[in-house]
């Protein structure tokens, strides 16, 4: 008698059911590998019910059949497929209800085939489901109650409540893989981007003649732009915009880009390149999938663009304050091989001091159908920034537009071609305190030595230039955020640095330079600026902008 | 920059190196000034002062202003090239007491 070997408040075989439950639903609870949990479990819980043999049953989800995937007895029977709707198992997992059929031969359902192939004799069953909410996992299955009698309301009470907590564990088990998966996708999404992004050419400084900026909608991009410097001191550049978003017009921009790369150095002009890479697409590319790209070339000694546009947004050649649309081309690449079978043809221009600026329709198409920016969106847009240096006007459209609330849908590329016959020697632009000083006067230096700026002359300049700035942040800005920007030129006879800011004007009248028999700490910045330039004068600031100074100082004259 | 100080002879000796621009001029000024309301007497080092601007001539006056109210030393040593030049700007390279050397401006 078990109740004297064990004296318990409970009945003893209760204590034992609960022993069991907590038991397995532990197990199955710290389990990771599920499965493997439940073919050690199935033998623990035909043991303890005195089943004489035990199966689970799971639905396999391609093909909706319950599989065995564990078994415990005298007959092996894992990989037993049954088919939607044969036997107890099916009506347990149909009905959704634990059943128990005390006399297997007074049951229609039963299914005599198993015992047939197998040899064992199934006399009674206990199937209860396994589930959570409406989704069917499986299902588990006693057989034969051992001493010949039957299972009763008490071991169905038992499996039942082992099946669900057997689905809990399956169904966490599951979302804990998908989780995981996702994860790896992720990361691998995230590396991709990663490597794209390292495609893209790096940062150059401010005065480089090309930059250019890309926006990937989602990680990965459709778009590319490149600059790829060529033996003869000329700059090859290209912009493209692959068909579809997402991994493949990753993979076709990824494939694109290393074209150009290769063939930019190899052969004359953009024109050729673009054939070249349009006979190359037109042969391995996917069906469906197009590239619309333009390729030019940028001599900076004499400020002459050659481009070619297969299909492309026309770029926007700015120059003072006319705009014009360069509009020739050809349909895009990758679609039909003879079309650039004679080649593609090229356009050239002069920059005349101005800039080209290339974008792909992510920057055209911003905001939708109702508000699309439109290539006369862009220019409205560009006019604003014009007088910041190239890599911050660039940031400075994109981010305006996505401040805007224009939703990325696309990908977003835009490329800027300066003339830098006529760019200042030095134009860059800061974040208006006094952290940025250090930077400002270590780039300055550099500047006015290239320009042939005597070298007594070098630090005196630098320290009014720095007060100068110091000025902006001090008064003009008043301690909140902006930016400056510093632009030096200069020739043999004069010096000229132009510092511009956003902040609200001021009143040029208010700074004037301290007395100097007047010792009180102050005013001696604008003393030093002073004493140190021949020339210093507020301009009309360009538009969007908020006050110039010009700084300026008759060359080779030494300090004052 | 850096600043540095060390007592020699009952005087503190204040190293100033690097960069005396806006952003670190507000901690030279303080670090003087606070000497200054213990009247200490000062010797600034300004041998390795490679950069000085505006601010940071703000705070050596103020400082050397408290000293004179107080009755006491304020002295810039072994003045570096680049700091003598914007004290000469500022013409202030008269008004300032000045030692060729650190060791001179502790005697003085």
């Amino acid at each position: 008698m078990r109740i004297l070997e064990r004296p318990n408040t409970l009945p003893a075989s209760l204590a034992d059911d609960l022993d069991l439950i907590a038991e397995m639903t532990a197990d199955f609870a710290r389990s990771l590998d599920i499965e493997e949990t439940l073919r050690i479990g199935i033998a623990h819980i035909s043991t303890r019910m005195e089943a004489e043999a035990a199966s689970i049953f799971l639905m396999e989800p391609e093909t909706g059949d319950l599989v065995c995937r564990a078994c415990w007895g005298p007959t092996d029977v894992s990989g037993l497929r049954l088919p939607k709707g044969q036997g107890i198992v099916w009506r347990a997992v149909n009905r959704n209800a634990t059943e128990l059929v005390k006399d297997t031969s007074d049951d229609p359902d039963f299914s005599h085939k198993v015992d047939a192939n197998t040899g064992f004799i199934t006399r009674s069953i206990l199937c209860a489901p396994m589930s959570v909410r409406d989704e069917r996992l499986g299902a588990i299955e006693l057989f034969n109650k051992k001493g010949g009698g039957s299972f009763d309301g008490d071991d169905r009470r038992v499996l039942q409540a082992l099946a669900a907590s057997a689905a809990l564990a399956l169904i966490n088990a599951r979302q804990a893989t998908a989780m995981a998966e996702q994860q790896a996708l992720k990361r691998e999404l995230a590396l991709a981007a990663d490597i794209q992004r390292a495609m893209l050419p790096p940062a150059r400084p401010p005065e480089f003649p090309i930059h250019g900026i890309n926006l990937a909608a989602r990680g990965v991009s459709g778009d590319f732009f490149d600059v790829v410097e060529l033996k003869d001191g000329k700059l090859a550049f290209a912009i493209a915009d692959v068909s579809g978003k997402g991994m493949n017009a990753a993979l076709l921009m990824a494939k694109t880009a290393s074209l150009f790369r290769c063939l930019a150095k190899r052969l004359d002009g953009p024109g050729a390149v673009l054939a070249a890479i349009d006979a190359e697409l037109a042969e391995t590319s996917s069906a469906g999938m197009f590239v619309t790209m333009i390729a030019g070339v940028l001599d900076p000694a004499t400020g002459t663009v050659t481009l070619a546009n297969a299909g492309h947004e026309p770029p926007l050649l700015c120059c003072g304050a006319k705009m014009d649309r360069i509009d020739d081309g050809m349909p895009p690449l990758g679609i039909v091989p003879e079309l650039f079978a004679q080649g593609c043809p090229e356009t050239t221009l002069q920059l005349n001091g101005g800039a080209l600026y290339l974008f792909t329709d992510g920057l055209t198409e911003a905001g939708g159908t109702d508000s699309m920016l439109g290539a006369d969106g862009v220019a409205a847009r560009l006019t604003p920034h014009r007088m910041r240096p190239a890599p911050d006007r660039l940031r400075a459209l994109v981010g305006g537009i996505v401040e805007d609330g224009m939703a990325l849908k696309d990908d977003l590329t835009m490329v800027v071609v300066e003339d830098c016959r006529t760019a200042p020697v030095m134009n860059r632009q800061y974040q208006a305190r006094p952290a940025s000083l250090a930077a400002i006067r270590r780039a300055l230096t550099p500047a006015l030595e290239r320009l042939g700026c005597p070298s007594q002359m070098v630090p005196d300049v630098v320290l009014a230039v720095d007060e100068a700035c110091q000025n902006i942040i001090r008064h003009a800005y008043g301690g909140g955020e902006g930016e400056l920007i510093i632009q030096v030129r200069g020739d043999s006879e004069m010096l000229d640095i132009r510092l511009i800011d956003f902040a609200p004007p001021i009143n040029p009248a208010m700074v004037c330079p301290r007395d100097l028999d007047d010792i009180r700490p102050g005013g001696l910045g604008t003393h030093f600026i002073r004493s140190v330039m021949d020339e210093v004068e507020f301009l009309a600031p360009p538009p969007g902008a908020g006050n110039l100074l010009r700084l300026a100082k008759r060359m080779g004259m030494g300090g004052p | 920059m850096k600043i540095e100080s060390r007592e020699i002879d009952g005087a503190v000796v204040v190293a100033l190196s690097g960069e005396v621009d806006l952003q670190h001029s507000p901690s030279v000024r303080k670090h003087l000034m606070d000497l200054m309301f213990e009247r200490r007497p000062v010797v600034v080092d300004m041998a390795s002062v490679d950069y000085i601007d505006s601010s940071g001539i703000a705070s050596l006056v103020e400082a050397y202003q408290m000293a004179r109210k107080n009755g006491t030393r304020f002295i810039l040593a072994a003045i570096s090239a680049p700091a003598m030049r914007v004290l000469q700007l500022a013409r202030l390279d008269k008004v300032f007491a000045l030692a060729d050397t650190v060791e001179a401006g502790l005697q003085a």
